[in-house]
């Protein structure tokens, strides 16, 4: 099985190559090459995956570089977490490749589109099969390119290029901690490759306060990646980018990268309850923090984008609650409900050109196969029981409570009641009730077979996904246990955590019905328009940061634009007639005064020897 | 020196020298009887073949012992091979090129063009292989002065003139004070033999008068800081790289610096090395300066480079500061510093002469050598603009590059002996340079140019693709050029007489 494992990330590789270079010639044939390129890696990666059930990790380096004595190497690494994250991005990016044929249908760049979807595929396969870090740090690099591209793929428009410009830079600052943590740890272990600082850490050979350190450091990256409080505010800008975009970096792939992460250091985790209860404070935080804000958006992909905020928050708490298989369990079956919920908004969109939800409504009756698809993801998002949602949410609480985070548990269970609210409003507005459209005569048509085919898919995905680990069959968590380096303990079930969870999802749905759709209750922004307007603005958090990075900034600049204009000028601009007089110099050398040049040898040398003379003590 | 004593020399260690000698007059004489019309075509593909042949000489040398012949004045080691392979490979994608520009241009150059080319070539090889200050002097000689005529070699343009005619004067200078310098060594020692100075420094004469070595010393660096286009002398290099043909420039910015680094490096590491190994005190004492040398280059190409709108001048300013770069191993002086300059001379080569096919094929249709001629070339030939953008990134030292694991090497080497200092000039001057390369990367990309196709040739098309595929092979698994250096060329040699 050695040689596949290459071919996957290999694969959507060509793809980009082949756009790229060959893209214009082959117009809209290019979403068949990417599509089918993808494909194959889905296939091969389902290969992998099967493998994988009862097989053992495969990891295969060869030596990259060797400088002195520290050998890097480059290679794979195929675990049971891997395999899963290889069939998980291949098999959304394939949909979102086939969705995008339809949805991207008459666009000028076209090939160049799905070029980027395939050097974007390339790098998250790389990523989840990287055997050490600094490995992983490249394709985190590259994934950051990537989505660099494809938020700001509508670059003529200056939000697309801010909110481009935004998300890459956030993230940076969360990869600065991400590479500190890195270089850290390899200064205390002498190795990138995770296996050998896994070793470390469970040998003791590293103290507790350097794990808990770098740890936490490395969860700054996550934090950048993944949108976690505080740097979350570039993941809903992204929304800028095409909504197949959207779907592609919020579902499966670059926000999941920080969530893999973590998984993928668990050991390194696990090893240091400071960083663990980190990971869970912020997870939990930020899931209620951003599921309150989703609660007043009225841009259809603004909610979705907090919803993921809140959502990856959640996957957060799981594994900062040791709840490892829960945290991933979540992040497999998000990937699909929150991949169908973009997609089916990228189709609502399609069809009303807008984004706006108080100009929608009526669409239910229009579009035959978007609505149920969309209601069926937001079900499962919302924790309706019997569909994927459900149970691993019900599996983040379990583990959260078993572990005895009460405070937080209670904090999950009202984000859930949230999550259901607010993704029931978005349902009710968009779907039911009248057109509020402003246009009259806008004409909605149902979208096309291409685009709708990946919802179905998805659909169905968002349904059956959830059986993989129920109660009653704990078949991820055994196929995830595999790993040598992790343990795996089942936490006991109690039969009210699932009540509880139902409890509160209907409750959110049944409280969205009475005021979106019977209007019998108030509107938030009627019964308590102060925080309805908190809520609108995003707790000012980029407000906050404007006023005090951003000021912040500018006005320590202007302390030092007035020691810049009075000390320093001067000094400068002595350098800088120097510098013009050099070049006053060189454009009379252009004259064929070519004795300048041996003037300069001459006198360079007459100063090197000069140094010597001094240094030597010669001239004394 | 007897018949008998002539033919015992084991002429075959100069196979590659010979064949390359033979094909050059050979070629000289087919030009001086060609009609005066003809195309000039043929003699290029027959120079090829003699690259070629002359690499195949090469390749099956390596491993051989080390041999020295004349007198221990010409010497054949894995030192001198490993050079050798890259003016080869260099001289053979360059003289590809040449061909191309043949084709695009009407000067009267009839042939000599590529004679010289190979001319130059041996000289370099002479460089590599001598043992000697009088045969590397000539060596150094032979390439000069065919490059400086190849410079002028369109002989109705008056840039090229004036290119040829700077290129000589400045080369002069630099000769008269190499020799100066050569002169004071042999002075001291009293005796040319690289391998005898290295003796010859050992005795207390020369302790006694360090400072008169130190200078000699100071002057030689002077001197060939003329070839590798490195400060204080590099102000020539972007007039003559301006002026002279693209593939001139090319062959200047590559064969003839890698040439200077040979020289650098065998006359620096020898005469110190070989006999006091690696703790001399006078190498300690010349660091500081190499350091120097190294800062100013890497700070002077890359700040001048930022005001450049001529692209071939831009890439001039780069070259230089790659120059500073490449002498930075030489100032942490290890075992490594072979393998860390060979590994980014060997990217250094694919880089270059990729951009430089690029920028020949782009300027030469534009008739423009600014920066705008670039602009929108992805619309028009997006295959060029990916290999374009394959060199400038490798140029630039960012991952999955030969240039990036190449920079890695020498930033690591000067980190690992504590020259905390001259890394971070690396560093920071690698910052500014990603500014102009990223230039090139904007006009191609997100410029509005004219939308008008344009084709490469076959021959253009076969040096972009090998220079590409290079670059990007030996970024992703830099083993292959290292393994192959580490069991082919055993570095050691060079300091066993």
């Amino acid at each position: 099985m050695n040689p596949i494992i290459w071919i996957i990330p290999a694969l959507p590789l060509l793809s980009f190559v082949l756009l790229l270079l060959f893209g214009r010639r082959l117009k809209e044939a290019s979403a068949l090459v990417g599509s089918l390129l993808t494909f194959g890696s889905l296939i091969l990666s389902l290969v992998i995956f099967a493998g994988q059930w009862g097989g053992e990790s495969v990891k295969a380096t060869m030596e990259w570089l060797a400088i002195g004595d520290t050998v890097l190497t480059v290679g794979y690494l195929v675990n049971p977490l891997n395999a899963l994250m290889l069939v998980i991005v291949s098999l959304v990016s394939f949909l979102v490749q086939v969705y995008s044929r339809g949805y991207m249908h008459k666009d000028e760049r076209f090939p160049i589109f799905f070029a980027y979807l395939g050097l974007f595929t390339f790098a998250m396969l790389g990523l989840v099969i990287s055997p050490n870090l600094l490995q992983l740090y490249i394709f985190w690099e590259l994934v950051g390119v990537g989505s660099f591209l494809l938020i700001g793929y509508y670059f003529y428009k200056r939000d697309a290029r801010e909110a481009a410009k935004k998300a890459f830079i956030m993230t940076r600052i969360g990869d600065v901690g991400l590479f500190i943590g890195m270089i850290l740890l390899f200064w205390q272990v002498g190795s990138f490759e995770l296996d050998i600082i896994f070793d470390a850490v469970s040998g003791g050979d590293i103290s507790e306060g350097w794990i808990t350190l770098t740890a936490i450091l490395i969860f700054v990256g996550a934090i950048g990646k993944s949108g976690q409080f505080p740097l979350h505010t570039w993941l809903p800008d992204a929304m800028e980018g095409p909504t197949p975009v959207s779907a592609l970096i919020h579902a499966a792939t670059m926000v999941a990268a920080g969530v893999y992460l973590v998984a993928a250091m668990f050991p390194l985790f696990e090893a240091s309850e400071t960083a663990m209860t980190t990971v869970a404070v912020v997870g939990g935080f930020t899931a209620i923090f951003a599921a309150t804000i989703g609660l007043a958006q009225a841009d259809i992909k603004r909610v979705l984008a907090y919803s993921t905020v809140s959502q990856l928050g959640y996957m957060m708490l799981a594994l900062g609650s040791s709840g490892y298989v829960a945290g991933i369990f979540h992040l497999t079956t998000h990937a699909f409900f929150k991949a169908l919920l973009f997609l089916a908004a990228g189709s609502v969109i399609h069809a009303v050109h807008t984004q706006n939800i108080h100009e929608m409504g009526g669409l239910w009756k229009k579009m035959k196969w978007t609505a149920p698809l969309f209601l069926i993801g937001a079900m499962a998002i919302s924790g309706v029981p019997l569909l994927s949602g459900f149970f691993s949410k019900d599996e983040i609480l379990a583990s959260t409570y078993a572990d005895g985070r009460y405070g937080l548990f209670w904090i999950a269970v009202v984000a859930a009641f949230l999550t259901a609210f607010y993704m029931f409003r978005l349902f009710f507005l968009v779907f039911t009730g009248e057109s509020r459209s402003s246009d009259k005569k806008l004409k909605v048509h149902e979208s096309p077979g291409v685009m709708v085919f990946p919802m179905v898919v998805l659909g169905i995905l968002a349904i059956v996904a959830g059986y993989i680990n129920t109660p009653m069959s704990t078949l991820l968590g055994d196929y995830l246990a595999q790993n040598q380096y992790l343990d795996i303990h089942h936490h006991e079930t109690h039969w009210w955590i699932p009540v509880v969870a139902t409890g509160v999802s209907f409750l959110g749905i049944f409280m969205a019905w009475l005021v979106y759709a019977k209007k019998k209750v108030a509107r938030l922004s009627e019964s308590a328009p102060d925080f309805h307007y908190i809520l609108l603005n995003k707790y000012f958090i980029d407000e906050t940061y404007d006023y005090s990075f951003v000021k912040g900034t500018r006005g320590f600049s202007y302390l030092w634009y007035y020691v810049d204009r009075f000390v320093v000028e001067g000094i400068v601009q002595l350098v800088a007639s120097v510098v013009s007089w050099f070049s006053k110099i060189g454009s009379k050398v252009h004259n064929g005064q070519v004795q300048i040049y041996g003037s300069v040898a001459f006198a360079g040398m007459a100063i090197l020897l000069l140094i010597v003379a001094w240094l030597g003590g010669y001239l004394t | 020196m007897t018949l008998e004593k002539l033919l015992s020399y084991e002429w075959g260690i100069m196979a590659p020298e010979f064949t390359i000698l033979i094909v050059a007059t050979l070629l000289s004489l087919i030009d001086l009887f060609m009609p005066a019309k003809a195309s000039r075509r043929p003699l290029a593909l027959f120079g090829l073949l003699g690259v070629v042949i002359a690499i195949v000489f090469a390749v099956f040398q390596i491993g051989e012992p080390t041999t020295s012949i004349l007198f221990d004045t010409y010497r054949f080691d894995s030192f001198a091979l490993a050079f050798k392979l890259l003016f080869l490979v260099a001289t053979g994608l360059i003289l590809v090129l040449a061909m191309d520009y043949e084709g695009q241009h009407n000067w009267q150059y009839r042939g000599e063009f590529f004679y010289l080319l190979l001319t130059a070539l041996l000289g370099a090889m002479m460089m590599a292989s001598s043992a000697d200050l009088i045969t590397l002097f000539v060596g150094l000689e032979l390439l000069s002065i065919s490059s400086y005529i190849l410079a002028g070699v369109r002989k109705t343009n008056l840039q090229s003139n004036e290119a040829a005619f700077k290129y000589v004067v400045n080369g002069g200078i630099a000769t008269a004070i190499t020799l100066f310098g050569m002169s004071y060594v042999y002075g001291l020692t009293g005796t040319t033999n690289l391998y005898g100075i290295a003796e010859g420094l050992t005795s207390p004469i020369v302790e006694q008068n360090k400072f008169l070595l130190l200078m000699a010393f100071v002057m030689l660096l002077v001197g060939l800081s003329f070839k590798i286009a490195a400060a204080p002398f590099h102000m020539w290099a972007p007039d003559v790289y301006q002026g002279s043909p693209t593939p001139v420039t090319t062959f200047l910015s590559v064969v003839s610096k890698t040439a200077g680094f040979a020289l650098i490096l065998k006359i620096f590491l020898i005469s110190f090395l070989s006999v006091q190994g690696w703790h001399n005190t006078v190498v300690l004492d010349l660091q500081p300066y190499i350091a120097f040398v190294a800062g100013v280059t890497m700070i002077v190409g890359n700040v001048i480079a930022l005001r450049q709108r001529n692209i071939k001048r831009m890439l001039a300013y780069s070259s230089i500061a790659h120059a500073g770069y490449v002498l930075v191993p030489f100032v942490s002086l290890s075992l490594l510093v072979f393998k860390a300059t060979w590994f980014y001379l060997l990217a250094y080569l694919l880089m270059n002469i990729g951009a430089f096919a690029v920028i020949q094929f782009v300027t030469e249709r534009e008739k423009s050598e600014d920066m705008t001629a670039f602009s929108g070339l992805y619309a028009r030939s997006p295959f060029v603009a990916v290999m374009m953008s394959v060199f400038i990134i490798s140029l630039a030292g960012l991952p999955f590059t030969a240039g990036f694991i190449g920079k890695f090497g020498i930033f690591m080497s000067a980190l690992g002996t504590g020259h905390y200092v001259l890394a971070s000039v690396m560093v920071a001057t690698t910052v500014v340079s990603y500014v102009y390369y990223f230039n090139v990367l904007v006009h191609m990309y997100f410029r509005k140019g004219i939308l008008e196709r344009i084709r490469p040739s076959i021959g253009m098309l076969v040096v972009m693709i090998v220079c590409a595929v290079g670059t990007i092979a030996f970024g992703v698994y830099p083993a292959a050029a290292l393994e192959f250096f580490h069991n082919g060329f055993d570095m050691s040699q060079l300091f066993v007489k």
